[in-house]
């Protein structure tokens, strides 16, 4: 077959449908990415214009352009479209974009997932714009906390919309991370062990891993803030026995490492882009890597130096004080390794070098401003001042926007196809440079000076006023050169001539594809012998283009792509992709539906839109699989795979293991809510613990050894050809049994809104309940799946799966019950 | 999977170990820590424990990853984990340090 016959058979099978009906149902990673990231630079422009109104209000003292209720909108909208809207979702496209074309797949994991997640974002964000435009919008700062979010302080719908829009935003995240993670591990090149992995993909599985848990603990937050403002459970209620500082505990667990979840893909860009730059390679790869995890577990453990202000103890203090000046050491290590490819290579000052060293400038004062600011007495004085505004702009502009701007220029030819010939780009990045330092290095001094954040105007005298115009001035300077930027950028993608394959010279895979970028990715996929896969074989993307890799083969018109060993990159699986289809948008506003109908207080839209989602769900896994044994798959080189389902542990498994990662850290934060209330609330014990009784205890005992022996017997009776049904009985019998403790607990609980100890024996128990429902709806499925003919004895990988979340509904079931009865038993 | 857990392995230890010490100097400064008849003695003297808990558990992680038995499939993911595993253990005497230099509750 040539070439070009295999392009065209490639991308008759792989290609989204054409018009705009590819928009609704393409479930490609190359496209999806692009609309991430171009969705995400709307919000860009929305949150950039804010950030020019703020400048406006305050360039002068006594400003009348904003009323204090309309300023406490804007600066908390700006705050939340600019990390909950842009940055995230920036990375997650880049991410999405890239990582199976430097990985040498085809797409990434669970492509419809992709769609899903994007069509929440866009759905979340734009209940966000809604509520802007009508004057609704959030006004308790981008990290709401209460008493001002909750209902004695915001009575409206305002934070509502936060709670709600950002929670579904949420979605979108968590998809991406469980994405990314197992592509990352499984969706590689044959032969790309984890040391042959591009840097970029080291970084994204820190990253994923660090949504997977940083995540979690906000949308527990906002889950019970919004129960909090919908049905008075006082979580955040001193006098009921709540605590607004868990609020502040919750937010930081996730809003710390949310700053290294932006910065780490950033480093990720410059630790690719710099030594092409460079013309060399990355200095110190373990080093960096080493790094890059540290600082990304490391990033959890600092979440208290934001709350130094709240009146810890001593102690406290000095814990998170010394772990956040630990970070300076990964991130010093990172600097190093930088410079040192800097110095043995032969830097060339391109455009995205021009963005690298702006980087440099800035971050590195950024860093140095965060180590001030986790001294104590010093975090005392400038806390809630413009310094600390100043600081997180350098870390956040500097060590995320310039390294973006740099990944951007530099991918520009991959992603357009065409070389860049207008000349906007270096004037704007000079205006974008200075026009930063002048605002943000301005506002560090007029932040020590004393002038306080989110307050909408001061008065004359306080020497503020020469160095608020000033700040002004640089920010409009910085608007304008960012909107050259966006211009330049259009332009260039828009109007010039097709460009070479590798304009760069570089070294990763992604440049191993035509331009425009086919939908297949790889005609074959290539085999990796090393760390820069073009380096060590320059002639490797003619030989992929002529089939020359792995599945170079068309053959039955499927989507096919390979499944490798984690560590060595030994091809292990060929896995089937579904094809397009309008499911994922459908299934998000179905979602959205649920998320709208707490929003409005149409609180029987819930349960429709779940059903919904249910049967959406039922049809979208319904979907997957065989529903014969087809044994080995040709996959080139004289290697024969097995499918994917026909496997123990389909990507699926992993798919359901990260997920329940994530499940697993909101559980956890839930748990660590009651302790946290339990331990430190004024107003605790409450009134009365639960009485556990016998039958509660014992009929959830029964259920939790129950359900996992079932599902383990009915694998082995499929796997020797018998029917599932006598196990998947057992496993049902033993769900049944607890839900019922679940149900016991609800029904012996007090009233959820007197004290938050029985609100939050309500939400344990709804969160047993939900699992174990859940675990035993799948059950009911397997056996559908069984008598449809999709589970066989060889293809069992869907039993795993159901197992693993049995497991996992068994064992929060064990923790609930306990946390729930304890106390009680204990008093 | 073994590789990934190496890699990741230390600093998480270093996060549960320093979170349960932050989550004991919290029951140790709360009102249930008196209402049980314990003393602020008792309490800097459980931190303390903890502590050196901790270290020790973070010692044998680090040790643990040069055993045979739990040998990485690359040369590579072994030394970047053996790395980390050593950085975890500084990490954990310099962030509980605090444990025996400052008040315990005030």
């Amino acid at each position: 077959m040539t070439p070009l016959r295999r392009h065209r058979a490639l991308t008759r099978i792989w290609a989204s449908d054409p018009g705009w009906k590819g928009w609704f149902t393409t479930v490609n990673h190359t496209d999806l990415g692009r609309m991430f990231m171009f969705t995400a630079m709307i919000f860009f422009v929305v949150g950039g214009i804010l950030a020019m109104l703020i400048r406006a209000q305050l360039a002068t003292p006594r400003s009348a352009f904003m009323g204090p209720e309309v300023y406490a909108q804007v600066f908390t909208m700006h705050g939340t479209i600019m990390m909950f809207l842009f940055a995230i979702p920036l990375i997650e496209g880049i991410a999405i974009y890239l990582l199976p074309k430097m990985l040498g797949a085809r797409d990434l994991a669970f492509p419809r997932l992709t769609a899903f997640g994007y069509w929440c974002y866009v759905f979340g964000g734009s209940m966000l714009l809604f509520a802007m435009l009508t004057g609704l919008a959030p006004d308790s700062g981008w990290f709401l906390y209460p008493p001002l979010s909750s209902t004695l302080g915001s009575p409206g719908i305002n934070s509502d919309f936060w709670l709600i829009g950002i929670t579904f935003v949420e979605i979108s995240a968590i998809c991406a991370a469980v994405e990314i993670t197992v592509t990352i591990l499984r969706f590689r090149a044959p032969g790309m062990s984890l040391d042959k992995m591009p840097i970029f993909a080291w970084y994204m599985l820190v990253v994923a891993l660090m949504i997977l848990t940083g995540f979690p603990p906000l949308i527990l937050g906002s889950v019970l803030l919004e129960l909090e403002r919908a049905f008075g459970w006082p979580f955040f209620q001193v006098a009921e026995g709540g605590d607004s500082l868990l609020w502040q505990h919750l937010f930081w667990l996730f809003g710390h490492p949310e700053v290294y979840i932006i910065f780490l893909p950033a480093a990720g860009i410059i630790s690719t882009v710099l030594p092409v730059m460079a013309r060399t390679t990355l200095m110190g790869y373990g080093w960096v890597v080493a790094a890059a995890v540290a600082l990304g577990v490391l990033s959890f453990g600092i979440w208290v130096h934001h709350m130094f202000t709240t009146g810890i103890p001593h102690m406290a203090l000095a814990f998170f004080s010394a772990a956040s000046t630990l970070v300076a050491v990964p991130t010093a290590v990172q600097i190093f390794a930088w410079i040192g490819t800097i110095w043995k290579g032969k830097p060339q000052l391109k455009l995205p070098m021009l963005w690298i060293l702006a980087f440099f400038a800035t971050f590195v004062i950024g860093g140095l401003t965060g180590v001030m600011l986790a001294v104590v007495p010093f975090n005392w004085q400038a806390h809630d001042t413009h310094f600390v505004v100043a600081h997180l702009h350098y870390v956040l502009i500097g060590g995320f926007v310039f390294p973006v701007l740099a990944g951007l220029y530099y991918w520009l030819p991959h992603l357009t196809g065409r070389r860049r010939f207008f000349r906007l780009g270096e004037p704007a990045f000079w205006l974008v440079f200075v026009g930063f330092h002048v605002t943000f290095l301005a506002m560090h001094w007029v932040g020590l000076l004393g002038q306080r954040r989110r307050t909408f105007t001061y008065e004359h005298g306080q020497g503020w006023e020469a160095i608020n115009l000033i700040s002004s001035i640089g920010g409009f300077i910085t608007a304008i050169g960012f909107a050259l930027v966006l211009i330049d950028i259009a332009i260039n993608a828009l109007v010039t001539l097709r460009g070479r394959r590798n304009p760069w010279g570089a070294g990763t895979l992604e440049w191993a594809m035509p331009k425009p970028v086919p939908a297949y990715n790889f005609a074959s996929l290539p085999p990796v012998r090393g760390r820069e896969p073009l380096y060590d074989d320059p002639g490797l993307d003619l030989r992929i283009a002529r089939g020359e890799g792995y599945l170079g083969d068309p053959g039955d018109g499927r989507r096919k792509t390979l499944v490798v060993d984690i560590a060595s990159g030994r091809p292990e699986q060929v896995v089937v992709f579904p094809s397009n289809t309008a499911l994922p948008i459908v299934m998000a506003l179905v979602t959205g539906v649920a998320f709208l109908g707490v929003l409005i207080k149409a609180f029987w839209l819930v349960p429709l839109a779940v059903l919904g989602v249910a049967a959406l769900a039922f049809r979208w896994v319904w979907s997957l699989g065989t529903r014969t044994d087809e044994g080995l798959l040709d996959a080139g080189h004289g290697l024969s795979l097995p499918l994917a389902s026909a496997s123990t542990r389909p990507p699926g498994w992993w798919g359901t293991a990260f997920l329940l990662v994530a499940n697993a850290t909101f559980f956890a934060s839930l748990l660590f809510g009651y302790a946290f209330l339990w331990t430190v609330a004024p107003n605790w014990p409450p009134p009365a613990y639960l009485e556990p009784g016998l039958a509660g205890p014992a009929l959830g005992l029964a259920g939790i050894v129950l359900a996992p022996l079932g599902l383990r017997l009915a694998e082995r009776l499929l796997r020797a050809g018998h029917a599932m049904t006598p196990g998947l009985a057992i496993a049902l019998t033993g769900a049944a049994a607890t839900a019922s403790a679940g149900v016991l607990a609800v029904l012996a609980s007090a009233d959820p809104q007197g004290h938050a100890y029985d609100a939050i024996v309500r939400v344990i128990a709804g969160y047993v309940l939900i699992h174990v429902v859940l675990a035993a709806a799948m059950s009911v499925y397997l056996a559908a799946r069984r008598s449809a003919g999709f589970v066989s004895p060889d293809r069992y990988g869907e039993v795993r799966i159901v197992r693993l979340w049995t497991d996992y509904a068994a064992i929060t079931a064990l923790l609930g019950l306990a946390a729930l009865h304890l106390p009680g038993a204990l008093t | 999977m073994r590789d990934v857990l190496r890699v990741f392995g230390p600093f998480s230890v270093w996060f549960a170990c320093f979170s349960a010490v932050y989550g004991l100097h919290g029951l140790v400064c709360s009102e249930r820590w008196s209402a049980a008849g314990l003393s602020l003695w008792d309490g800097r003297l459980a931190l303390l424990a903890a502590c050196i808990a901790a270290v020790s558990i973070q010692v044998g992680v680090a040790l643990m990853l040069r055993a045979p038995r739990l040998a990485a499939s690359s040369g590579f993911t072994q030394s970047v984990s053996l790395w980390l595993g050593w950085a975890a253990v500084v990490a954990t005497l310099w962030s509980l340090f605090p444990v025996v230099v400052t008040s315990t509750c005030t």
